[in-house]
């Protein structure tokens, strides 16, 4: 790993990193307000027969627990926006983008070897996701302790929940740095790796809203992201395996693939 | 122990598929020179550098850089060697100042010739402190010239160094080149500006289609080329019967030219001559050496096969 790569690969993230934090922490903190405010109408309306109480799910949440909207503000779309620009758009543009821009070539001309170059962007994003995922539970935290709801919720939790979010977006962000060690051009790299987060999701979101189908939630990578499990005391250590096992392979893949990969001129 | 050769190449081969980007080639550049390597667009200059930094691996054959292998000594190598790629690119968002600053540190080196080379390529802090993206491609390049220099390596790889300089840069840069073969550098210089290759450096290697057609002193190639002669001469012609190597001789009034292979002092000999009005003896071109190798029968692509 290249100290001074990463500094500056989290240098040119600054920016980024500094308007999705501000925005994950105003997301985190809406969650438990959201919760708060409506949850009970929620629970009558269910109740009622009104709306079915599949609808009140979204992917593994629930609007009618504060673990379950918890799970449900990780999941939304606007979380997986914010976290998918680092797993995806940074790590896709990390060597794909570099390597269509030019820029690769000068970096490598470094004393760099190609699998230190992997390493050091690969813990750039890790740092990445883990300041988004501490943003995001910073805020829902803040929110649960000024609406006093920390009955509802075991915040003991909260640790898990963090080592558990930075598995899954880890994993994606895994996959993406396969694909742009693999691709010269960052928009294949880019393509893959989005089509691979939105598969998992659309498996998570169907089987959560069609009952028939809740198979396919097992096939999606975020349904082994359990906040709600792991806020009332019930991990299950294979979810921590599973999403163990989508960061190790792609990694692998990488290490193995990028140092034999012939680089040839850039057009 | 004696210092191994800069460059060392043993059967260098190196195939995309069926395309045979180089074949079997050995060379060897000396400590201290100023090696040309010459070839069209697509000859494979650029492959041969690549492979011998890493960022290609040989399909067979191998090769040595400062005395380590290409394959297990690249991240030494690159730490001991100063690169150029052909058409740079640089990070836009950063200045001028703050690339160099950062390749500098990914290098590893204390950058002991960046200064003087900002100043002798006319790079001064006001331009330095602007961002690459506002550059034209001059100053890209002069840029790029710097980034590979400044941390004075023992060797040198420049590919295609003076594209989009103007002259009076690309003196500049010239004038670099010498004071940094005096200083017992090694230079790896592709190109394929002739002139440039005749004025700066010591040996050329010329390659064709991934095959080395050449391998010689510039001396000793223009040795071998034709010079051609322009006189005039008073009252008829003179006997240059006894002068080896002319050829080509046409004679238009008192006009004479021909092409002379060779010696010049039998020719300058033979027309010592008040009847001598004028002579032009034009020095033999490398770029007609490089024709020569190009104009074979055999296309290049054949040799590809």
């Amino acid at each position: 790993m290249n100290g001074r790569l990463l500094v500056q690969t989290i240098r040119w993230n600054r920016i980024r990193l500094l308007v999705l934090v501000l925005a994950g922490f105003g997301w985190g903190l809406l969650t438990p307000v959201i919760y708060s405010a409506f949850s009970d109408v929620f629970r009558d309306m269910a109740n009622s027969g009104v709306i079915p109480e599949e609808l009140m799910n979204f992917g593994s949440g629930s609007l009618l627990t504060l673990p379950g909207a918890i799970t449900i503000g990780f999941q939304h779309p606007l979380a997986l926006a914010f976290l998918g620009i680092f797993a995806v758009g940074t790590t896709t543009g990390a060597i794909a983008g570099e390597r269509e821009r030019g820029t690769l070539e000068v970096l490598l001309a470094r004393p760099l070897s190609r699998r230190g170059l992997y390493t050091t962007v690969a813990v750039a994003v890790t740092l990445l996701i883990a300041i988004e995922l501490v943003a995001l539970l910073g805020g829902q935290l803040i929110g649960i302790l000024f609406l006093g709801l920390t009955g509802d919720i075991d915040l003991g939790g909260l640790p898990l929940v963090f080592a558990n979010g930075l598995l899954l977006w880890g994993a994606f962000a895994a996959f993406g740095l396969a694909a742009s060690v693999s691709f010269d051009r960052h928009a294949p790299a880019l393509g893959i790796s989005l089509a691979y987060v939105l598969v998992n999701y659309f498996l998570e979101i169907l089987g959560s809203l069609w009952t028939d189908v809740a198979w396919s939630q097992e096939y999606s990578l975020f349904h082994h992201f359990q906040p709600n499990e792991l806020l009332t005391g019930a991990p299950d250590p294979i979810d921590f395996v599973i999403l163990g096992a989508a960061v190790l392979i792609p990694v692998i893949y990488a290490l193995v693939v990028f140092p034999r990969r012939d680089l040839a001129a850039p057009d | 122990m004696d210092n191994p050769p800069p460059i060392r190449t043993e059967g260098l081969t190196k195939h995309y598929g069926s395309v045979r980007a180089l074949e079997s080639l050995d060379l060897e550049v000396m400590p201290g020179e100023i090696f040309g390597f010459l070839g069209p667009n697509g000859a494979g200059k650029s492959t041969m550098i690549r492979t011998l930094l890493g960022y290609l691996h040989p399909t067979a054959g191998g090769a040595s850089v400062l005395g380590l292998d290409i394959v297990e000594g690249s991240v030494e190598i690159r730490r001991r060697v100063g690169y150029l790629p052909g058409g740079i690119a640089l990070y836009d968002s950063l200045s001028g100042a703050d690339a160099l600053a950062y390749l500098n540190d990914l290098q590893g080196r204390p950058p002991t010739r960046r200064e003087e080379l900002c100043d002798r390529l006319q790079m001064p802090a006001s331009v330095l402190k602007r961002r690459v993206r506002d550059y034209s491609r001059g100053m890209r390049q002069k840029i790029g010239v710097i980034q590979a220099l400044q941390h004075d390596p023992d060797l040198a790889i420049l590919d295609e160094p003076t594209e989009g300089l103007d002259p009076l840069m690309q003196q500049a840069f010239y004038s670099i080149m010498d004071d940094l073969r005096e200083a017992g550098r090694t230079i790896f210089f592709s190109s394929h500006v002739l002139s440039e290759v005749e004025r700066v450096c010591d040996r050329v290697a010329i390659i064709r289609a991934g095959h080395l057609m050449a391998l010689q002193h510039v001396d000793e190639l223009l040795a071998r080329r034709k010079r051609t002669i322009n006189l005039r001469w008073r009252d008829g012609t003179p006997d240059l019967s006894s002068v080896p190597g002319l050829a080509d001789v046409t004679v238009q009034g008192d006009r004479i030219r021909a092409t002379l292979l060779g010696e010049v002092a039998p020719f300058v000999r033979a027309v010592a001559s008040p009847q001598l009005l004028d002579l032009t003896i034009e020095p033999a071109r490398l770029e007609e050496a490089f024709l020569e190798f190009y104009a074979e029968d055999e296309p290049a692509e054949a040799l590809r096969q």
